[in-house]
């Protein structure tokens, strides 16, 4: 605030000479931003107009498309198996953004402090992060596979199970697998998000309630956490659209298994447009899901926004 | 993606080069990566037979062969001709990206000697418009080593669904890590592949002949899955055969920890290179209570709509159907697909391939325009069925079936 007042003054004059140079600036300006614009232009604008296109077509992978109109989407509203794979990755989504949140977190605070070899656990942790998922889900199959993995042998010469349990033949232990490679593999790059909105709290802070007798417990309720509102805001964001997003894992360890149960919705188009070489209805579940990001987007906007700029 | 960008290249490459080397005609062609052993040598060998023609050869990881050549038809750079997974021709007619070749086809001498189940799978509304290219049977393979350990006759194979099941418990019973019997539990291709011979060789089908009615529903069907069930039950497979995704197929059987598995004619060869010491057999896929029968796989040869090199293509395919051509897919892994000259393309070759051979000549296809969407899918109905009933109870069998029956036949009737 001491440092916004004088400022406004200064500010006054220019506001009044704004009117005369607002056309030239304004085009500057324009020129400026356009190589973004036509980057934004060229590879998110016109492939979604396009996948808006492909979706009121009957579209074959071979073969010529016929225009349709909006039956791609009533079909896809008595597509059961659709809104089951919603419903799939709806649950995964919590499951892994509650587990990954939490992690990240917990190792944020681990590693925040200038502790001794802080950096090899912040390089450590953050380490399964620049695997790629497909490379990670690979590893992760092998680890999981029941007659040459680790896992099940591991478990069974420890004594934990009778015999050797195929991990990724029922649902629940497959499921809960996924989502420990993911938190595995995800954690570290939460866990930097988060650390650089704990650096950003000013020392003076947590000093001043330290000497008004705050406990570490109050000062991290009431100081930290209230804190790092804007970066755990993004942080959940990235969690919740990734998650929807899921494909990779469930595809390259599962394959959809068992019976079907962990098929994801990208799987789904992924499966509508390149199995069943319907690319038409495939544009028309991907304009849903893109949809329904946005919702959920904005809503987590709405929830964790600043109260300042609601204002 | 390289690749792709390589490919397109190369497809200007060859269109600018055309007027400028007039005298060598040069056609395009694509095969997917299965085909990456016998298929160059065979370019190679046809383009230096003659210098009338060129054929510029480009192989596509299996993957995404049809992806990409619906993008490259899409754009106007499809290849002049594809050797195409036998299966996806009905498909590929149906949407109509293929040249008729029924006339030259017949204009064959040895036309009925070619394969009959590729022939069928290339037939669609009466019209040729896929001719068999390379081929690959269905087989049963047994370890020698282990039936002599466990007190079997080496060199005789199981005929009956019920001696195989007692050949594989004998070898289970040699314990620790060996198995008597293994199949990819999640795996749509290897099952339709090694699965529905045994369904065939005991008189049911999966569909009607021309593909459109649906007929999962059978006694056949039951005890098939039942004697897989019981097999699984017993622990006679190794707990991984459940989830895998055709991943271990060939595999399993090579560590030669694994008394009989159903495979296919290329296991011959791939054996032969990854495990040259495992000794083993080679018998047809029994039927229930004896006969026997085979999925008919390979490639057909197709001629993608509106191609200026049809004369290429017939000289081409004219010198794969010579003795010459079928020696040599013969000796890179794929077997004879004319009939009259099998035995003397097979000359002086394992004599485990004549069987192989002889089980695919008597083959079967299955014919669907959507084969893709019911068998091949991951998580299509085929697959679900067949996991859900081998791998449960006897009650799992009947509901499995049925679901699998209605989802399929409702595929086949909203197709396109």
């Amino acid at each position: 605030m001491s440092v916004n007042t004088p400022a406004t003054p200064g500010g006054a004059p220019n506001a009044s000479l704004r009117p005369l140079r607002k056309p030239r600036r304004d085009w500057m300006g324009l020129l400026y931003v356009a190589p973004a614009l036509a980057l934004v232009l060229v590879f998110f604008l016109v492939p979604l107009g396009m996948t808006a296109w492909m979706s009121l077509h009957n579209w074959p992978l071979i073969g010529v498309p016929r225009w349709i109109g909006f039956a791609n989407y009533r079909a896809l509203w008595n597509d059961i198996n659709f809104w089951n794979a919603l419903a799939f990755t709806i649950r995964y989504t919590i499951a892994a953004t509650i587990g990954l949140m939490l992690v990240g977190f917990a190792l944020a605070l681990l590693v925040e402090k200038p502790r001794p070899f802080a950096g090899f656990y912040r390089t450590a942790f953050f380490l399964p992060v620049v695997i790629g998922f497909a490379s990670a889900s690979l590893l992760w199959s092998w680890l999981s596979n029941v007659d040459s993995g680790l896992f099940s042998p591991l478990a069974e010469a420890l004594g934990l199970t009778d015999g050797r349990l195929n991990l990724l033949a029922t649902f629940a232990p497959a499921f809960w697998s996924v989502t420990a490679m993911v938190i595995w593999k995800m954690a570290g790059f939460y866990m930097v998000i988060l650390m650089s909105g704990l650096h950003s709290i000013p020392a003076d802070f947590t000093e001043a309630a330290r000497i008004d007798g705050a406990s570490a417990l109050q000062r991290f309720r009431f100081i930290t956490l209230p804190l790092v509102r804007r970066p755990f805001a993004l942080a959940l964001i990235l969690c919740v659209s990734g998650s929807m997003l899921a494909f990779d894992q469930f595809y390259i360890i599962l394959a959809g298994g068992p019976q079907n149960k962990t098929i994801t919705a990208v799987y789904w188009i992924f499966s509508q447009s390149f199995v069943s070489f319907r690319l038409g209805y495939g544009a028309a579940l991907s304009m849903v899901l893109l949809a329904i990001l946005v919702v959920l987007s904005v809503i987590q906007l709405r929830l964790l926004g600043d109260k300042e700029t609601a204002r | 993606m390289h690749k792709w960008i390589l490919g397109l290249s190369g497809l200007v490459a060859a269109a600018l080069a055309l007027p400028l080397s007039a005298s060598a005609d040069t056609f395009t062609l694509w095969t997917r990566s299965d085909s990456s052993t016998f298929m160059p040598k065979l370019v190679d060998a046809f383009n230096n037979s003659q210098k009338e023609h060129h054929a510029d050869l480009q192989i596509v990881p299996v993957n995404e062969l049809v992806q990409k050549y619906a993008v490259a038809a899409a754009g106007g750079t499809a290849p002049d001709a594809l050797s195409l997974d036998l299966i996806y021709t009905p498909a590929f007619a149906a949407a109509g990206q293929l040249e008729d070749l029924t006339d030259f086809a017949k204009s064959l001498p040895y036309f009925n000697a070619l394969s009959k189940a590729h022939m069928s799978v290339g037939t669609y509304n009466d019209r040729i418009y896929g001719v068999p290219f390379s081929a690959d049977g269905s087989v049963l393979i047994w370890n020698k080593k282990l039936f002599k350990q466990a007190g079997l006759d080496p060199d005789k194979g199981p005929t009956t669904w019920a001696e195989i099941r007692t050949d594989a418990e004998k070898v289970n019973a040699l314990g620790g890590d060996i198995k008597g019997f293994y199949f990819s539990g999640n795996c749509g291709g290897c099952n339709i592949f090694t699965f529905t011979p045994l369904i065939w060789a005991s008189g049911g089908d999966i569909f009607s002949a021309d593909g459109r009615k649906v007929t999962l529903d059978t006694p056949q069907m039951r005890d098939a899955i039942a004697f897989y069930q019981g097999m699984a039950k017993d622990k006679l497979i190794p707990a991984g055969a459940q989830t895998d995704t055709g991943a271990n197929f060939f595999s399993a059987f090579a560590t030669g920890k694994i008394g009989i598995t159903p495979s296919g004619s290329f296991a011959i060869g791939a054996l032969a290179s990854q495990s040259p010491d495992l000794e083993y057999g080679v018998t047809p896929l029994p039927g229930k209570d004896g006969g026997s029968s085979s999925f008919a796989g390979g490639d057909n040869f197709v001629v993608s709509k509106g191609t200026k090199k049809m004369e290429a293509v017939k000289a081409f395919l004219e010198f794969s159907y010579s003795l010459d051509g079928q020696k040599l897919l013969a000796r890179n892994g794929s077997l004879p697909i004319r009939s009259d000259i099998a035995k003397e393309a097979l000359d002086g070759l394992d004599s485990r391939y004549l069987i192989a051979a002889d089980a695919m000549a008597k083959g079967r296809t299955p014919y669907s325009t959507v084969f893709n969407d019911l068998i091949n899918s991951a998580n299509g109905p085929w697959i679900t069925m067949l996991n859900t009933a081998f791998f449960g109870g006897p009650d799992a069998i009947e509901p499995a079936i049925q679901a699998a029956q209605s989802t399929m036949q409702s595929i086949v009737d909203t197709a396109p």
